[in-house]
């Protein structure tokens, strides 16, 4: 494990923050679909997705009043959208208290600008890697401090999800090993 | 199985050594101490010491009847119950009552008068159910008995563990079989496993991560290699081909020529490449088939493939048509 032997300026983009806050009250989903802009109803999963423009969000609201918002790409920006879907919810009529909010996972992206040998780098990784080329073309793998998985492909893009807060990515990155090979082409 | 009768061992008697003799009552005549050695085969008990036949036909371990193997396979007089398999069923000992032979037996209907019950517990069933299905599914595409017995223990293994308690047991079974190809080192492809089972390869690829996990084992990657020899058997191409097409799906891996493919289209190309360039031509859709491949993935791997060529082949390869000739697609 050679950390940050290259000074590489990696880019990790936050491409997407879920999650879960409750707005503490019934909600009844007929209504919203009525009379709520944006929305649209599913009846048979029983919940109304709200598409929000501004941070661009969108959340699957249930009736007993909880509510999973998807998209953000920061933590900040989720808060915001959270709270502007239940500024809606209380437009409609609503009596909503906003509460419990908690983001669930967040979703990276990273680019390493050489491209990587899986089988290789499978052999060397063995318990934390698992490479299936049959049934998905990317390697998954577990990073132990933290309970976040990455996908790596073979082009060098890499996917990381199942993390906790967005400030995580950064550390995790450079403890990376690196028996990977730069690709004469 | 042979019904071992078993010595009645006497208690001691009043000896009158000082050291205590074990537990037989004879001994030998010259050696009182020694103790003595059972011959098995002839029930004899010997002096070691002196070598004299002191008991006769103690123990009769021999077989109480001869059996001949042009015999009907259905009577062993010597056997008593079923063949047990105590490794996979933990060992049902329960006997059955015969099926009745006499009139009185049966009821007006003709029907059996004594409903023979066979009671087993579920877990038994379902074992033995699932192991009825990997023998279909192993038939099905001819696997060596090594094979089916690795998936036996597996499937047993993952069932006593019970994680996978929800999933059905013949994805469990399917994906059993699966990773038993893969330990013995003669990996099957999910399409060739989900051509046998009923499952689909998304629930297989499921359970065989999901056993994976439960087994704490690991599988090596899949090569190219592993698959040459059975494609080209089934598209019935020489010899000279086969070995081509590993050459070619080898030096093609080493040189990563085809980063992020399946090893199986790697391998399909090859073998379109090899096959091209000899007399046996076979097109895309034939080894697509066999493969499981669709022919534009074997068209794109192929692509990647055809800027080497002249280098992938072996050298002591045979051309019926030449590098410069193989179609270009």
């Amino acid at each position: 494990m050679e950390a940050g032997s290259e000074p590489l300026p990696l880019d990790i983009l936050i491409t997407n923050v879920v999650c879960v806050f409750r707005v503490r009250c019934h909600l009844d989903l007929r209504h919203i679909a009525l009379k709520g802009a944006n929305v649209m109803y599913k009846r048979d999963e029983g919940k109304v997705v709200m598409k929000l423009r501004r941070p661009r969000v969108t959340a699957t609201i249930w009736s007993s009043g909880k509510i999973i918002s998807t998209g953000a790409t920061s933590e900040d920006e989720a808060k915001i959208g959270a709270r502007k879907c239940a500024r809606c919810l209380q437009k409609l009529g609503f009596q909503v208290r906003f509460g419990a909010f908690r983001v669930v996972n967040v979703l990276a992206v990273c680019s390493m600008p050489f491209e990587i040998r899986l089988p290789d780098f499978t052999k060397q990784q063995r318990p934390l890697a698992s490479y299936e080329p049959e049934l998905h073309p990317a390697v998954n793998f577990k990073i132990k401090p933290l309970t976040a998985s990455m996908q790596i492909f073979s082009t060098g893009s890499i996917t990381i999800t199942g993390l906790q807060n967005s400030c995580s990515p950064p550390s995790l990155i450079f403890p990376h090993p690196k028996p990977r090979s730069l690709l004469p082409r | 199985m042979i019904i071992r009768k078993r010595v009645k061992m006497a208690a001691m008697a009043a000896v009158s050594s000082p050291r205590p003799h074990p537990v037989t009552k004879i001994y030998c005549p010259s050696h009182p101490d020694a103790v003595l050695v059972e011959d098995y085969r002839a029930g004899d008990m010997i002096c070691p010491e002196c070598g004299l036949v002191v008991g006769d036909r103690m123990i009769d371990v021999g077989s109480e009847w001869r059996t001949f193997s042009n015999d009907h396979v259905g009577k062993d007089p010597s056997r008593v119950g079923d063949a047990q398999n105590p490794l996979l069923n933990g060992g049902d000992l329960s006997t059955v009552i015969g099926k009745g032979t006499g009139a009185a037996s049966f009821d007006e209907f003709g029907n059996s008068k004594y409903q023979n019950r066979r009671a087993m517990t579920s877990q038994d069933r379902a074992m033995l159910t699932a192991f009825r299905e990997i023998n279909t599914m192993a038939d099905r595409i001819n696997l060596p008995r090594n094979i089916v017995d690795r998936t036996n223990n597996l499937f047993k293994q993952v069932y006593e563990q019970r994680c996978l308690k929800g999933r059905s047991n013949d994805a469990i079974a399917s994906a059993c079989l699966y990773i038993a190809c893969r330990q013995e080192g003669v990996p099957r492809t999910f399409k060739e496993i989900c051509a046998v089972s009923r499952i689909s390869k998304k629930e297989i690829g499921r359970c065989f991560k999901l056993i994976l996990k439960a087994l704490e084992t690991s599988v090596d990657l899949i090569t190219t290699g592993d698959f040459m020899s059975r494609f080209c058997s089934n598209l019935g191409l020489p010899k000279a081909v086969q070995i081509a097409a590993t050459h070619i799906a080898r030096r093609a891996v080493d040189l990563d020529l085809v980063p992020g493919r399946s090893p199986i289209s790697v391998a399909a190309a090859a073998i379109y490449m090899a096959s091209q360039a000899s007399a046996d031509k076979r097109t895309q859709k034939e080894i697509g088939d066999i493969a499981g491949v669709a022919d534009v993935t074997i068209r794109q791997s192929y692509r990647l493939l055809y800027f080497k060529a002249a280098e992938l082949f072996p050298p002591d390869f045979k051309f019926d048509t030449p590098v410069d000739k193989l179609p270009q697609l």
